[in-house]
């Protein structure tokens, strides 16, 4: 059984500030224990299947400048700087 | 003029000038105004439609060329980005995003003269198999308004069923074109892993999920997936089709095919209508020619649980740039400190994506990783392995799209394992990387049911030869809208 | 036994574009954000398009630290939040699932210490922050994502360093690399940043980040040295942590992360393939390769018969060593070699001036000529030679301007000696009886000829006038 302390402190991890706990914590503790019945799949000695590309199909190193000013499509500029808030 | 007409059939009216370009979109936005009150399949539509279609028009009358869509009004689901517009992945972290460029799939449609009617409803950030996930309010099935049309691309599906729209583009995770085809009565594809760039599609669970159409006939489809598919220098995973002709040879039959039964797939948890469908397909096939057998598949039953944890896992990175620093919604930033300020910005996430992002930080974190996300990862391998073998049986597996008949509004939204199962026979394309396609079959108590049939990696144009053989077999009552 | 490990972050900066994204790789000199596109900017929808160079040319650095270069690369995602990531992810790699980063298991050595390297990996350097109004009391922070992308090497040391100084010619010595290698231009600010682990005997492993320069990197390993003895020696526990180097006041701060932070959910990048790196290219990348320092080094000492001292100081120095190259032939070696480590060296010893310089190797050439056939004396080469540098004139318009035309003509000098002799009758009287006299009529001479008489010529002129 996962603790909902652990699942709160996931919460935190991915930056959600959470108000209603039955909404979230409980469903997401069921999905988490579905997920349990991986324990049953006889997959140990699996090796990973992955796509694969030689380095000749890559990109060649060429600077091309971006046509637009993609600072003018955002928000929360100041200048030219983009504006956070501030960090501890 | 009818707009319950094919693609193909559109291209050839247009051709022979019974009506004009402007003509069809008027009368295709009369239909949206009309019906998407009830029926909420578009997030928003493109004011400019009437005067492309005007241009156009004019290019004809001056005999100048034009690309093979001759306009033809296409809708776009909300992840994928048309320059210019807004593209909100149906969630209000993105309510003003206005996307700055073009994807891929998007430029190819424009260049060939499709005019984009508009963006299509959907489950937030393709979250969902039902479309009640949207901020913006759900979609309706437009054969029972009190029935979900699925999805998550099911303003794709219902805008393509109702006539909105000639053709749509959705995007497929674990079945978000297919299981939404099924539930409306639409054509529905998921190409292989690579064949369609992802560029611009907004992702969601990146290595295993396609843009697929959305059509009303199997040869609709294959017109789209000729304009849309190839490889494209802007996304490393595409691969390269050759140019292949999707169309050509559609008619080829499926005389002397073997196709493969998954058995795992009309088990306890299938629906009896859904089942008996699914063997009328069966019969159908073997009328024309096919040879069927039962083909079990021992990973399928992990496949849910391995796709849930591995998607929520690409979800819970892939949707981490949603801060609310660069682009997003209005939401002052003085006086917050940056963690506490983008912690309460993305409560703007609706609550399934939330609940997602949460189990997507879980499964892979230190000391749980080894017992969800690496399991995960060994059952798609697996199971790959499985299907690949299987593959050297037969030329095709078959399965029903969904394993239970549509459901109502509401019915199984607080319920996370009951929507969980609802994607038990569409994943495993999904994690497989193999194409499938859902092809209207059935109506149960005037519900859809549609039925899968799934390929070889890159097997693409047998598969569609395969859906259009089903695909002249069946003959459904017309809707009524 | 004190144990130090080095994680050291070099950007690719003589690559055209970022790493995934054909914005400048190297960003310096723009307005905030004008060197970025949705890839790098992390806009929904981009997918990352990786730089095939930058690949190879990490390869390159792997291979020059005797590294094993894997057949098949991963990509993989580091999760965090911070604004100088547009994505809230970094693109790096692990060797997780086998040994799939750039190099693995090296080895260097570093004043006759053998330092092992753990890893190579290639990633995407992060934005740029700026704080507004002062850096205690912040109320807003400022990002400049120009650098976002931009490619990055970051080499892993074992902790094989015993003391600052195997650590500070280590660094030496790979700065020299990584220029010879043409891949970076280690003169540029922030191209190699250094993060370094310490641990003395019995405690615990202790990071320490933010180190601004190599200079600091030292300061830095000496304190927390002492730092952690004193501790030690007081019986005090040293933990596990990481520390920030505080630039003002020299010392290093407990960063007192929370244990959260270190959750980074890494997992491989959907959006990049596995990269194949095939023999052949291997193959290329090897036999492209520049050749080392130290081959260099050897050659000139047992080929040209150059002095150790010398050999070393020139091919250390890509700047040297290519001009040295492309100067010398089978008769002058020694006399290039010279002039670069004598008389250039002091000249062109910043990349600004390096930059201004109008030398050639025509020039040089033209140069030790002129020395050699006692044209000019090495005196006037050394005043040519900084005019060269400055102006980009011809030697012959350089030798007439500043009229360093070595006087070796015996009627012309001559003249010049009978001059002086006729004008200094007192010293050459004294002369007759004291040698060192001698030396002032000399020094009269040369300075009626701004040193360009030839001093041999002169002395036995005067001896015989003042004998006869």
């Amino acid at each position: 059984m996962i603790l909902k302390e652990k699942i709160e402190e996931v919460a935190k991890l991915m930056r959600i500030e959470l108000d209603d706990h039955v909404v979230y914590l409980d469903r997401v503790q069921k999905m988490i224990e579905y997920f349990d019945i991986l324990d049953e799949a006889d997959v140990e000695s699996e090796k990973l299947s992955v796509q694969e590309l030689p380095i000749k199909n890559l990109r060649e190193d060429k600077h091309i400048p971006y046509e637009e000013r993609i600072i003018d499509t955002l928000k929360n500029y100041k200048g030219n700087y983009i504006r956070a808030p501030k960090m501890i | 003029m009818n707009l319950a007409i094919s693609g193909l059939k559109y291209i050839e009216e247009i051709k022979n000038g019974n009506y004009t370009i402007e003509e069809f979109v008027s009368k295709t936005l009369e239909q949206i105004q009309k019906l998407d009150g009830k029926l909420h399949a578009f997030l928003s539509l493109n004011d400019k439609a009437i005067d492309q279609a005007k241009k156009l028009d004019k290019k004809i009358q001056k005999n100048e060329k034009i690309g093979a869509c001759f306009g033809m009004p296409i809708s776009i689901k909300d992840n994928i980005c048309v320059k210019g517009t807004k593209t909100t992945c149906a969630s209000k972290m993105l309510e003003d995003f206005v996307a700055p460029y073009e994807a891929t799939v998007i430029s190819k449609l424009k260049s060939e003269d499709a005019i984009i009617i508009g963006k299509t409803n959907m489950d937030e950030f393709a979250m969902g198999l039902t479309t009640e996930f949207s901020a913006f309010g759900p979609s309706r099935n437009p054969w029972n308004h009190d029935y979900v049309p699925g999805g998550s691309s099911g303003g794709s599906a219902v805008a393509v069923r109702a006539l909105e729209c000639v053709a749509s583009l959705g995007s497929d995770t674990g079945g978000s074109v297919r299981n939404p085809a099924s539930f409306c009565s639409v054509v529905g594809y998921k190409p292989t892993y690579g064949l369609v760039s992802r560029y611009g599609l907004i992702s969601y669970a990146n290595s295993i999920e396609q843009i697929g159409p959305l059509t009303r006939t199997v040869e609709d489809l294959a017109f789209i997936l000729n304009i849309i598919s190839g490889i494209d220098d802007k996304d490393n995973t595409t691969v390269d089709n050759k140019n292949e002709d999707y169309l050509s040879e559609i008619d080829a039959g499926v005389e002397g095919k073997k196709i493969g039964i998954i058995k795992e797939m009309i088990g306890d948890g299938a629906d009896k209508e859904v089942v008996s469908a699914t063997n009328n397909a069966v019969k159908k096939f073997e009328n024309l020619g096919a040879k069927c057998e039962e083909i079990s598949l021992d990973m399928v039953d992990y496949s849910v649980a391995a796709y849930y944890t591995i998607s929520a896992t690409e979800a819970g990175s892939n949707l981490a740039r949603y801060d609310n620093l660069r682009y997003g919604f209005d939401f002052p930033l003085e006086g917050f400190e940056f963690n506490s300020y983008i912690s309460k910005a993305r409560k703007n996430f609706g609550p399934e994506v939330t609940r997602r992002l949460i189990v997507g930080g879980f499964v892979p974190s230190a000391g749980f990783a080894g017992k969800y996300f690496l399991k995960a990862l060994k059952v798609k391998s697996k199971l790959t392995a499985e299907v690949n073998e299987a593959f050297k049986k037969v030329d095709l597996l078959l399965a029903p799209t969904v394993p239970i008949c549509p459901f109502k509004l509401g019915e199984k939204i607080d319920d996370p394992i009951a929507l969980f199962l609802i994607d038990f026979n569409t994943v495993t394309a999904n994690l497989t990387g193999k194409p499938a396609i859902s092809i209207p079959f059935e109506l149960s108590d005037g519900l859809p049911i549609g039925i899968q049939l799934l390929a070889k990696s890159m097997h693409d144009k047998a598969l569609l030869q395969a859906a259009y053989a089903l695909q002249n077999t069946v003959h459904l009552p017309e809707i009524q809208l | 036994m004190t144990k130090i490990g080095l994680e050291i972050h070099c950007q690719l900066t003589n690559l055209e574009s970022k790493l995934f994204c054909t914005c400048r790789a190297n960003y310096r000199g723009y307005e905030p954000n004008t060197n970025v596109c949705p890839i790098c900017m992390g806009l929904p929808g981009t997918l990352p398009l990786l730089n095939q160079k930058a690949v190879e040319k990490a390869t390159t650095i792997a291979m020059a630290l005797n590294c094993k270069t894997p057949e098949k690369l991963a990509f993989f995602r580091k999760n965090y939040f911070y604004p100088d990531l547009p994505k809230n992810f970094q693109i790096t790699q692990l060797n997780v699932y086998g040994p799939t980063s750039i190099g693995l298991e090296g080895k260097v050595l570093v004043d006759e210490k053998e330092i092992r390297i753990l890893r190579i990996q290639l990633e995407e350097d992060p934005g740029r922050l700026i704080y507004e109004g002062s850096s205690e009391k912040t109320q807003i922070t400022l990002v400049d994502y120009n650098r976002a992308g931009t490619p990055l090497v970051e080499i892993v040391t074992e902790p094989d360093f015993e003391n600052p100084k195997q650590v500070r010619l280590f660094l030496n010595m790979l700065s020299d690399l990584l220029e010879n290698l043409s891949v970076s231009d280690p003169e540029l600010e922030g191209a190699i940043r250094a993060d370094v682990n310490v641990s003395i005997q019995g405690g615990k492993r202790v990071e320490i980040k933010n180190i601004g320069s190599f200079h600091d990197l030292e300061k830095a390993i000496h304190f927390e040295i002492t730092r952690q003895e004193s501790l030690a020696a007081r019986n005090i526990q040293i933990i596990q942590e990481t520390r920030h180097w505080d630039e003002q006041r020299k010392i290093t701060i407990s960063a007192r992360r929370k244990e959260e932070e270190l959750e980074y959910r890494y997992f491989l990048e959907g959006d990049i393939p596995w990269i194949l790196i095939d023999s052949q290219t291997l193959d290329r990348l090897k036999n492209d390769m520049p050749e080392s320092i130290i081959s260099k080094k050897e050659r000139y000492i047992s080929k040209y018969k150059i002095p150790s001292q010398v050999a070393e100081v020139l091919s250390s120095d890509k700047f040297y060593s290519d001009m040295f190259e492309q100067v010398r032939d089978e008769t002058n070696v020694k006399d290039v070699a010279n002039i670069i480590t004598t008389d250039l060296m002091g000249l062109v010893d910043t990349k600004e001036k390096r930059e201004n310089s109008k030398l050639t190797p025509q020039h040089l050439v033209e140069l030790v000529n002129a020395i050699k056939s006692n044209k000019i004396t090495r005196t006037a080469a050394k005043i040519a030679l900084k005019e060269i540098v400055k102006s980009g004139k011809t030697l012959s318009d350089v030798i007439s301007e500043l009229d360093l035309v070595h006087v070796s003509d015996a009627s012309e000098l001559t003249r010049i000696i009978d001059q002086v002799l006729s004008e200094e009758i007192i010293a050459v009287e004294q002369a007759k009886t004291n040698p060192d006299t001698i030396n002032y009529l000399i020094g009269k001479v040369m300075q009626k000829t701004k040193g360009n008489a030839d001093p041999k010529l002169t002395l036995s002129i005067i001896q015989k006038k003042i004998q006869t």
